[in-house]
């Protein structure tokens, strides 16, 4: 009996579930994303209700699309690693070491001609990146070919490059820069910061790496069942290396985007960013465990925590408060997960009932309990 | 038609009743009602994706029913939960066995009674007594202390039956527990289920491989698309009507191979392969065209001579040419790239995606044949490629997005293969390529490898199930203790030769 009056209310859901699955589909938007989308704009309406007047206020949407692209495109990054179901720690040192050598380099060709080191600005950019990409070959060498876990590997060079970094500046603030660099960190097109417009490149660009070419979808297949990438003809040690060292450039330009926007350099800077990177990676739809992502949820949750940043601050309200807010938000969203997935497939408490798990198990039994 | 028990005055240990179970929109079962006698040995056939395994999780707690209800010892129940099922006396072997990787076997043998008993302390030693003594019940070469996720099919095949039979079940649900087992364990296993029957056992008995099910059970009960086609005693079944009531038409399991033109190229060619502990002295060659059996017992070194010519392993000495090519290289990718592709024994792991569509699977191998001159996808052309890959293996799903991990086993073995084709190999090896898929779809991948024949591919088959050989392939190898030891051909291509070989 209480049965069948389960099923008259279910069927009439699932129903609508359908339409609703297929409404995104028709518009192409998954649905993460499309929860993603829906979470920016209300936190962004949120706040805009709360204190208009200082939320609203250009000069404060401005420094959101300012502040947003250094962490954007290390979200991005980190997405990149968890793609291949592995993490990369060292984004934010690879960033600061970029952005020292460029301060550096810039220091010691203006101290001979600063004509010239002023020139130099594209170079000096290119540069960063370039420190990015060799950085992040580092990290692909040591995954792909020594072996090492990912978490690990990366939280060793972590300290090597952060190491690095301190000892080089002796631990100082760089305040060398051309002045180019720091007046594109304040320009605007259309009213857009450049800087913002970099990081939507940026977005656009992965996008297509990941969904449209073949590397890309090798990266998506080596994360999601590794061995079966392996008996598919896919050399994961290729594609980890590739992973590992558009993540670092990305890193690298990270570096960019920091001196710009502050405009200085140091060992120091941005210590909490790690674990927002994470964050945001995850909130945006990366599953830690790997072979999923959207790059679009991952612009969302950027935008989403940096409204929320912003507001916190237009509430007055603490740096601790705002980090309890992440973790809040993340909990939320991982919970909701959780329940979607149950009423989905219905109860299957029993891990035995799971099918049999690839032997990259030990992370697809941790990310079962979390994600 | 039901047929009425004799014993009509003993209850059933467990029934289902009306039960039906969807998935979004796919039935996966309508109505299917099933009384399970003490002592029997119940079959469970039909075609892949017809809703067997649906039904045994619907028993085990697994899966909630849409609607109708579980009777265990004349109680109903709208549905199980997993704990209650185990404490019901109800023990499943699952089709994909469901073990810990990253525990033992022994481990892996006692821990869910353990866990069901509500233990809060558990304890390996304590239980490993208990798993000693199965293991040495069934006469298993198994070794306890090993991490599952080392052991090879058969041998996660064995621990998942071990596990069910370590407790003292009343209900014991084997879904298609003997797809990786020899001929010897299964007439051990079945042994094993004849003692268990005595004690007044039930068994839920799960095949494809028909003249097994006859061998074993005392009633068979069929469905077809979700529904109950009938359930008959044993005796009055015979493989042909079984085949024939659950896919509705006959079934043609006849040799049918093409013939060769006599100028066919040959396209691979192996000379002296040779890997310590695994084969020696291996050369054969391959002509295009030509379907090529590789048969012998579990452990001849057959699925090793595979896994050697597709860069798994590295042979330690020989030559292998690919179109007349040399073969450079010892990797996967080597040999992909030369033309060879292989569909493995162990399709959960090595041959899937489960996580992923159906469409992402089968262009995982193909991905840079696809690359349109931006080197971005050429999404047009994988779409087609999907598409009509999708249609020609008649996979069994509502559309491409379909996760893997929903498809059924057969319909899973099809997205494999679906994956190689699109590579358009030179070479196609199939370790076991029918294992778990219904009889009618069996023959539609015999049909759908010899079509491949036709059109210039060669086929190596690697299985130990004589009929399908028998029925596609122009030559079969016979390999012993890591050596090609006969060759057959043409006429001598029989069930009775290749099995007396076999076992020679
Ligand atoms: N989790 C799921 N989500 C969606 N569909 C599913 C799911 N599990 C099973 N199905 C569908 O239900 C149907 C029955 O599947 P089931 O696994 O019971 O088949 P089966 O009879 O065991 O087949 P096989 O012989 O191939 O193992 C299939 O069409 C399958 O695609
Ligand atoms: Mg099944």
């Amino acid at each position: 009996m209480t049965s069948k009056t389960d099923d008259r209310t279910a069927t009439p859901m699932e129903g609508i579930d359908d339409r609703y699955q297929s409404l995104l589909r028709r518009v192409h938007v998954d649905r993460t994303t499309g929860r993603m989308l829906l979470l920016t704009v209300l936190t962004f309406g949120l706040f805009a209700a709360l204190n208009p007047r200082v939320f609203l206020n250009p000069l404060n949407l401005q420094n959101i699309a300012v502040a947003a692209p250094e962490i954007g495109v290390l979200a991005i990054a980190m997405m990149l690693a968890m793609l291949t179901g592995g993490i990369d720690l060292s984004l934010v040192a690879i960033a600061n070491l970029s952005a020292i050598t460029i301060s550096m380099t810039y220091t010691a060709v203006a101290k001979d001609d600063p004509g010239l080191a002023e020139s130099l600005m594209p170079l000096l950019a290119l540069e960063g990146v370039l420190v990015g990409v060799a950085a992040g070959a580092v990290n692909g060498l040591l995954v792909s070919r020594v072996g090492i876990t990912p978490i690990l590997a990366t939280l060793g060079t972590m300290q090597v490059f952060n190491g690095i970094a301190v000892a080089w500046t002796g631990g100082s603030t760089l305040y060398g820069l051309p002045q180019s660099l720091a007046d594109l960190g304040m320009s605007t097109v259309g009213g857009v910061p450049v800087l913002f417009l970099v990081f939507l490149l940026v977005a656009v660009a992965t996008g297509l790496f990941v969904a449209r070419t073949p590397a890309g979808l090798r990266a998506q297949l080596q994360g999601a069942n590794p061995v079966a990438a392996k008996f598919s003809g896919i050399e994961s040690s290729s594609v980890l290396m590739r992973t590992y060292t558009v993540a670092g450039a990305l890193g690298g330009l990270a570096g960019v985007l920091f001196i710009a926007r502050n405009p200085t350099a140091s060992a120091d800077y941005g210590a909490s960013y790690v674990l927002l990177v994470i964050v945001i990676a995850v909130l945006g739809g990366t599953n830690p465990a790997g072979g999923f992502a959207t790059v679009a949820g991952v612009v969302l949750a950027t935008l989403t925590l940096q409204v929320l940043a912003s507001g916190f601050t237009a509430m007055r309200l603490s740096a601790y408060e705002y980090a309890i807010a992440q973790g809040v938000i993340l909990i939320v969203v991982m919970v909701t997960d959780q329940v979607r997935w149950r009423r989905r497939r219905g109860p299957r408490r029993s891990a035995p009932s799971d099918a049999a798990v690839p032997p990259n198990s030990h992370q697809t039994l941790n990310s079962g309990r979390q994600s | 038609m039901v047929q009425p028990e004799q014993a009509d005055a003993r209850q059933p240990v467990l029934a289902v009743r009306d039960i039906t179970k969807t998935y979004g929109g796919v039935r996966a079962l309508s109505d299917v009602s099933l009384e399970l006698m003490p002592g029997e040995v119940h079959c469970l056939a039909g075609e892949n994706g017809c809703g067997k395994s649906t039904l045994i999780k619907i028993i085990s707690g697994a899966e909630r029913p849409d609607r109708g209800e579980i009777v265990i010892d004349g109680v109903a129940h709208p549905a199980m939960d997993p704990a209650g099922a185990i404490r019901s006396g109800i023990q499943v072997i699952y089709q994909d066995f469901s073990l810990f990787p990253n525990l033992t076997v022994a481990e892996n043998i006692t821990l869910t009674s353990a866990v069901a008993d509500g233990k809060r302390l558990y304890s390996a030693a304590a239980l490993r007594p208990a798993a000693d003594r199965i293991v040495a019940e069934l006469g298993l070469d198994l070794d306890l202390d090993a991490d599952v996720e080392r052991l090879t099919v058969a041998d996660r095949q064995l621990t998942a039956i071990c596990r069910a039979l370590v407790h003292e079940a009343r209900v014991i649900i084997m879904d298609e527990p003997t797809t990786a087992l020899t001929h010897s364990e299964v007439a051990r296993l079945f042994a094993l289920v004849e003692r268990l029957r005595d004690r007044g056992v039930a068994l839920v008995f799960v095949s494809h491989k028909l003249d097994e099910v006859l061998e074993v059970s005392q009633r068979v009960t069929i469905l077809r698309s979700g529904r109950h086609v009938v359930t008959a005693a044993a005796g009055e079944l015979s493989p042909a009507a079984i085949a024939h009531h659950m896919t509705g038409r006959e079934i043609n399991e006849e040799r049918v191979v093409s013939a060769l033109p006599i100028d066919a190229p040959t396209v691979l060619d192996v000379r002296e392969l040779n890997l310590a502990g695994a084969f020696e002295d291996v050369t054969f060659s391959l002509r295009r065209g030509e379907i090529l059996g590789v048969t012998g017992l579990l452990g001849s070194g057959r699925t090793e001579i595979a896994e050697a010519l597709f860069g798994i392993t590295r042979p330690d000495s020989g030559t292998v040419h690919v179109d007349g090519a040399p073969l450079t290289g010892h990797r996967i990718e080597d040999a992909v790239r030369a033309g060879i592709g292989y569909v493995p024994e162990d399709r959960l792991t090595q041959g899937l995606f489960l996580e992923k569509s159906i469409a992402d699977n089968i262009i995982a191998g193909s991905l840079d044949r696809h690359r349109s001159r931006s080197r971005l996808l050429d999404r047009a052309r994988v779409r087609s490629t999907i598409q009509s890959l999708f249609e020609r293996l008649k996979v069994k799903a509502p559309n491409t997005r379909a996760v893997v991990r929903s498809l059924s086993g057969g319909n899973a073995q099809r997205v494999v293969i679906a994956k190689w084709l699109a590579t358009q190999p030179k070479v196609l090896m199939l370790n076991g390529p029918t294992v778990g898929v219904d009889v009618g779809s069996k023959a539609e991948i015999l049909e759908i490898l010899r079509n491949e024949a036709e059109r210039g591919m060669g086929v190596i088959v690697i299985s130990d199930d004589a009929p399908e050989l028998v029925s596609c392939c122009h030559r079969v190898l016979i390999v012993r203790r890591g050596r090609i030891v006969h060759e057959l051909a043409g006429d001598d291509v029989t069930v009775s030769r290749i099995q007396d070989r076999m076992a020679a």
